[in-house]
């Protein structure tokens, strides 16, 4: 009797996916799908719709006006990423390599803040930023309702989402590969550059790709900070439902952002496998 | 204010107590059509609905049994009883609650054990949003100026039977036929406010006193501190159509187009558009120069009294008046109720305890008689008739209009 060949695969039934097949199904992909259905429909009256195939709200979507706010949307996401690199990396290297009694504190001290609502860690913030507090009258910050309050308020609250898988890519990386790189004579920037830099970078693109996506559907941010007058796509897309009453243009709206932001989750998807092939 | 069962009124059937309201409906409808007064048991049993069936069949030439043509038209209602329970969908905290205690207890209400259930919506967007949905069972709702310009063009609010209102009379008569309702068949107004603005008059030492002149300090203060305006497309546009001298309500592309241009000329004078939160910052000295409703600045400047140096201006020329208006919907299932509650409301001694809770004008000289001086004699509470006369209502006259006004008040805040 020939031995049955031994299967590493689990052996649960395929049906226990289903709860979590339903949840996602309803509530992702329906909204999705009613989502898309209201783009292609016809405004009649106030918050009234006709259904059907009419793709003319797409047509206006590309408005000089609105790829403005698009381009200005993805450029300030872009800019809040690349300074949160610029912030987190330090934190998540100093964290990891230079700490090891505290570490666990540090990294508590770094999700503490997501413990606080959203909307009052950015309401803090316009405290702090106020015209007539330290920062303005002391050092001479003063930023309230402009471009760059909006963008310390996308640094400051993503930074936990990216310092967080940065953090656990350095905590796996093997750094007797640093010392046999200092053995064989390589400077530290080298040793850096070459191994640790390459190493992370999966961890460090995931963590860019964690804030830069929340970052270009922000709505709170731009409100609060930018004194009610910095449109992000967010806002825009609110306008429409709110102000407009018009879902069909919203609904477009919604979904060229969605389009946009697919490129980068590609990105996102090449990367995350590619760390699951090397290791890091 | 609870939504207590009345075992006078027993139906006798084994249905879930939410189809009381319909039922109450389905009654009115089969008195409606009997003509007669029926009783519940009657109006629900098998004859009642033969008669429906009747009146909804082919159209009959035989005469309606008792009420002449002439009545039935000028008050549907006559001969119906006042019913057990009044459903209110309302803004929160808008009404005192003596209101509807002492509402309870007249003679004919108290008679019929008539009970109140309310419910609260934020904004109008809610409440609109929550009709269209339908299926609603409520009697009154309170809807803003342009919800009730929407609400009878989709034909969702009930004829008011004025024969039910005879304290209409106490109303002052300019506003019992406003623009949003031209022949004040649907609405009895609530109470009414306006937009104004105020600056802080240590540092802005110009004396602006219309709309138009405020919209021309901002560039030249806005260094000097935060200025605000009041959010919204509904706002923004035609706030400054107006102060450009324009029909807020336009619908030519050409008058968008000059808002447009005057707009984005004074974007950079403005710091903040914001209509919520305003109130705090302004009583904390952050804010010198800014639009605001006449209820919140007369509260700002009451807040900086100690320092004084708030100035409210009630702009000459023309600018924003709204209105918060009763209406009862077309599928009523309480309509005697509904209209006995407005007459309630148009008492003067109700209107004056209502005004003294929520500090808004109701427009009826009786009761204003009786307010005290410092509200009555207070111009950001009892706006004089010769500001407001040149003030209009701000309406959503189309889609197209209003994707309009968007699409200017996006320009505006992306610039």
């Amino acid at each position: 009797m020939p031995r049955t060949a031994r299967s590493f695969k689990p052996r649960y039934p395929a049906w226990l996916m289903s709860p979590s097949f339903l949840y996602y199904a309803m509530f992702f992909l329906g909204p999705m799908a009613i989502l898309v259905v209201f783009s292609l429909s016809t405004q009649t009256g106030f918050g009234t719709i006709r259904f059907g195939f009419d793709t003319s709200q797409y047509r206006l979507v590309a408005n000089a006006l609105y790829l403005k706010i698009f381009q200005r949307t993805l450029l300030m996401a872009f800019l809040g990423s690349v300074l949160t690199i610029a912030v987190g990396y330090p934190v998540a290297y100093w964290m990891a390599r230079h700490l090891s009694t505290y570490k666990m504190l540090a990294l508590l001290l770094v999700v503490v803040p997501f413990w606080t609502s959203f909307l009052i860690r950015t309401y803090a913030l316009k405290i702090i930023l106020d015209p007539q507090g330290y920062l303005a009258r002391d050092f001479g910050i003063n930023i309230q309702y402009t471009k760059y309050a909006v963008g310390l308020g996308l640094v400051y609250n993503y930074l936990p989402l990216f310092i967080l898988p940065v953090f656990a890519s350095l905590e796996r990386m093997d750094w007797t590969l640093i010392e046999a790189a200092t053995d064989l004579g390589a400077r530290p920037l080298t040793a850096f550059r070459q191994i640790t830099l390459r190493l992370t970078l999966p961890g460090v693109v995931t963590g860019a790709l964690l804030v830069f996506i929340p970052m270009t559907g922000e709505y709170i941010i731009p409100n609060i900070l930018g004194g009610g007058k910095y449109e992000f796509v967010g806002n825009l897309i609110g306008d429409q439902f709110t102000e407009a009453q018009n879902q069909p243009f919203g609904s477009a709206l919604a979904i060229s952002l969605m389009v946009a932001l697919s490129v980068f989750v590609i990105v996102y998807i090449l990367f995350a496998t590619k760390e699951e092939r090397f290791g890091a | 204010m609870t939504d207590q069962h009345d075992p006078r009124d027993e139906l006798g059937i084994l249905a879930p107590r939410k189809m009381k309201a319909k039922f109450d409906y389905l009654h009115r409808e089969v008195q409606r059509a009997a003509g007669v007064r029926i009783t519940r048991r009657q109006a629900l049993g098998l004859g009642g609905l033969a008669v429906l069936a009747a009146a909804c069949g082919p159209v009959t030439t035989a005469p309606k049994q008792n009420a002449s043509p002439s009545a039935s038209a000028a008050d549907p209602l006559a001969g119906l009883p006042l019913e057990n329970h009044l459903e209110i969908y309302n803004w929160s905290q808008y009404d005192d609650p003596s209101t509807y205690t002492l509402f309870k207890k007249l003679p004919d209400e108290a008679a019929a054990g008539l009970r109140i259930h309310e419910t609260y919506y934020s904004s109008n967007d809610e409440l609109l949003a929550k009709l269209g949905a339908g299926g609603t069972t409520y009697d009154i709702i309170v809807p803003s100026q342009n919800a009730v310009a929407e609400l009878i063009e989709e034909q969702k609010l009930m004829k008011l039977d004025k024969a039910h209102l005879p304290n209409l009379i106490n109303l002052d008569p300019s506003f019992l036929k406003p623009a949003y309702d031209p022949n004040g068949d649907y609405h009895v107004i609530k109470d009414f406010g306006i937009t104004m603005f105020f600056y802080n008059n240590k540092i802005v030492t110009d004396q602006p006193s219309s709309m138009l002149e405020f919209y021309n300090l901002l560039t030249k203060y806005v260094g000097k501190g935060r200025t605000n305006l009041l959010d919204g497309a509904e706002e923004v546009v035609p706030l400054a159509l107006m102060a450009i001298g324009i029909d807020p309500n336009t619908t030519s592309q050409g008058d968008f187009d000059k808002v447009k241009a005057f707009l984005l000329g004074l974007r950079k004078g403005v710091t903040t558009i914001s209509s919520y939160g305003y109130i705090n910052d302004a009583i904390a000295g952050k804010i010198i120069l800014s639009q605001g409703w006449n209820g919140d600045v007369r509260r700002i400047i009451q807040g900086r009294a100690k320092q004084g140096d708030i100035t409210g201006v009630i702009p000459t020329a023309a600018s924003e008046i709204w209105a918060d208006n009763w209406c009862i919907l077309a599928n009523a299932p309480h309509p005697v109720a509904a209209h006995a509650w407005i007459n309630w409301i148009l008492t003067p001694s109700t209107a004056v305890t209502e005004m003294l809770y929520h500090n808004y004008k109701i427009p009826m000289p009786a009761a204003l008689d009786q307010v005290p001086a410092s509200l009555k004699d207070d111009p950001m509470f009892n706006v004089p008739k010769t500001y407001t006369d040149n003030y209009h209502y701000i309406l959503n006259v189309s889609p197209q209009v209003v994707q309009a006004r968007t699409g200017i008040y996006t320009a505006f805040k992306a610039a």
